[in-house]
């Protein structure tokens, strides 16, 4: 490898360390509250793009039967969910998680001997050049993995792993919960309600799409709001839309305050 | 360390995540009752017979006495799938009159609701008389009821019950969870596709373009999440596709589904 290609992305620029300290304040309010965890991962993915100037993020949790599936991603981008869970069993997300060690490929172009599939998928699909995975620990072992995506190649430096590694950390503490660390034999369950969680909230997504003309991701958002304004759970609102317990019309203040006039 | 009600029993002890080895264990194999359900593969009629092959499978894994699977879709619509004996249908048909009990709390909040020592637990105070009514009426020790969870959509609840009290083991826990997410999945299957599958597809679980979809045709239709699925999945079979394509067409707005189709 030449001194170029190991080249570093993105520098830390000044008032990173302010927006850290902001993202840090936020996530953990966010723990004290009764939260819910999509919400929880989702603004999480948000944070690591920002602060690690990643172009796409993406978590994975192994499901019951092994198999990497995504829980939270910085976009709708298609092609990056399946880069997330691609069913080679192979790929710097599936060795993170079974290492429980931190996977850097700084150049993906030079992936393909190590991880011949992976590689072959990210240059059919992927504009990314390089990725970096970064483990959710528990106790020596993963539950997942936070995957960060770069355009260009480079290594992320070590300040930044490290940040990324915070974040990734606080995410094992949200999904798993301060009860479930201690209580090893609560994790799957944890798992499989974070994985329902969002099979929820997509479906939600849907429901909200077809009835307001809206973008996947201006779905995502109303939904978001909603649960925010009303302190209500995000999953609890999927829920009730998708059991038809909850009108989407009352997803749209100006559709609200339509009928508390009495108006149609 | 190893405080958990029921104490620690070998098998915790040695589990996953106090072993020396712990990655291997949490990527390991799936468990001996998710094995079996998996090597069911497709073809299974209905739901019923279905119910029939889960209830054997997970019994006989997860070392229990018996097994039922209920579908609790709606108050108006209770009915039991399936029970592997006297004993498993004598419990959910005490839930129903009474209107409580283990299978009804998993299926209200979507969480499985495990009590390994009935005679001694503290989570029978949310269903009391429930409780009482077993310990009088039954021999049952330990109660295990799991909800088969699709999204928001609750496509029954399996119940497994044991004699001898004690807690589940780290592994069998797993297990349990591993199995449950299958026989989710199979349920899915044989209700909106039925006959045709070839097993339990996962990948109906982790394409995200699949739930929206089925939110979409759910309105479009103005039907269940479960028939929105079906009637994608139908129209993918009858047009030769793949159901993540169709999902695909309908999330972009290629593909609109009205009464007239199909």
């Amino acid at each position: 490898m030449d001194a170029e290609q190991e080249s570093v992305l993105s520098p830390p620029g000044p008032g990173r360390e302010r927006q850290v300290t902001r993202a840090f304040v936020e996530l953990a309010d966010t723990l004290v509250d009764d939260y819910d965890i999509i919400d929880l991962l989702d603004r999480l993915v948000a944070h690591s793009v920002e602060l690690l100037a990643a172009d796409a993020a993406g978590i994975v949790l192994a499901d019951p039967r092994g198999a990497l599936r995504v829980v939270a991603c910085s976009s709708e981008d298609a092609q990056l969910m399946e880069l997330l869970q691609l069913h080679t069993d192979q790929g710097p997300c599936v060795e993170c998680v079974r290492s429980s060690a931190p996977v850097s490929v700084p150049d993906l172009s030079e992936a393909a001997g190590r991880w011949p599939l992976f590689a072959r998928a990210v240059a059919q699909r992927g504009a990314f050049r390089s990725v970096h995975a970064l483990p959710l620990r528990l106790r020596g072992a993963a539950v997942g993995a936070l995957n960060l995506f770069h355009h260009r190649p480079g290594a992320l430096p070590a300040q930044d792993l490290a940040l990324g590694q915070a974040l990734a950390d606080v995410a094992t503490i949200g999904i798993l919960s301060e009860q479930a660390i201690r209580r090893g034999e609560v994790v799957n369950e944890q798992l499989q309600t974070a994985l329902n969680s969002r099979v929820i909230i997509e479906q939600a997504k849907g429901v909200l799409a077809q009835h307001a003309g809206l973008s996947m991701d201006a779905a995502f958002d109303r939904l978001r709001s909603y649960a925010r304004d009303h302190n209500l759970r995000l999953s609890e609102v999927a829920r009730s839309l998708v059991d038809d317990d909850l009108d989407p019309d009352m997803m749209f203040p100006a559709a609200r305050a339509r009928q508390r006039r009495g108006r149609p | 360390m190893v405080s958990a009600a029921g104490g620690p029993g070998p098998d915790r002890a040695a589990g996953w995540y106090w072993g020396a080895r712990p990655v291997d264990a949490l990527m390991a194999e799936p468990g001996v009752a998710t094995r079996a359900l998996l090597a069911l593969g497709g073809g299974i009629a209905d739901d019923r017979a279905l119910a029939h092959r889960i209830c054997d499978a997970c019994a006989e894994g997860l070392g229990m006495d018996g097994a039922a699977i209920s579908l609790l879709t709606a108050t108006a619509s209770r009915e039991t799938l399936w029970a592997t004996d006297a004993t498993a249908e004598r419990l959910e048909d005490l839930q129903f009159t009474l209107n409580e009990g283990a299978c009804m709390e998993a299926a209200a909040t979507g969480q499985p609701v495990l009590v390994g020592e009935l005679r001694d637990s503290p989570h029978t105070a949310r269903w009391p008389i429930f409780a009482d009514a077993v310990l009088a009426q039954t021999d049952v020790g330990a109660l295990f009821a799991l909800p088969l969870q699709w999204g928001a959509v609750n496509l029954g609840v399996l119940d497994l019950y044991r004699r001898s009290p004690g807690e589940l083991s780290a592994a069998q826990h797993r297990d349990l969870i591993g199995a449950g997410d299958t026989a989710a999945l199979m349920m899915l299957e044989v209700r909106t596709d039925p006959g045709r599958g070839d097993g339990p597809d996962p990948a109906v679980n982790s394409r995200a373009e699949i739930h929206q979809a089925t939110g979409m045709v759910l309105v479009q239709l103005g039907i269940s999440a479960t028939d929105a699925l079906a009637r994608l999945r139908a129209y993918a079979f009858v047009q030769q596709r793949l159901l993540i394509d169709a999902a695909r067409d309908v999330v972009a707005h290629r593909l609109l589904f009205t009464e007239e189709m199909i």
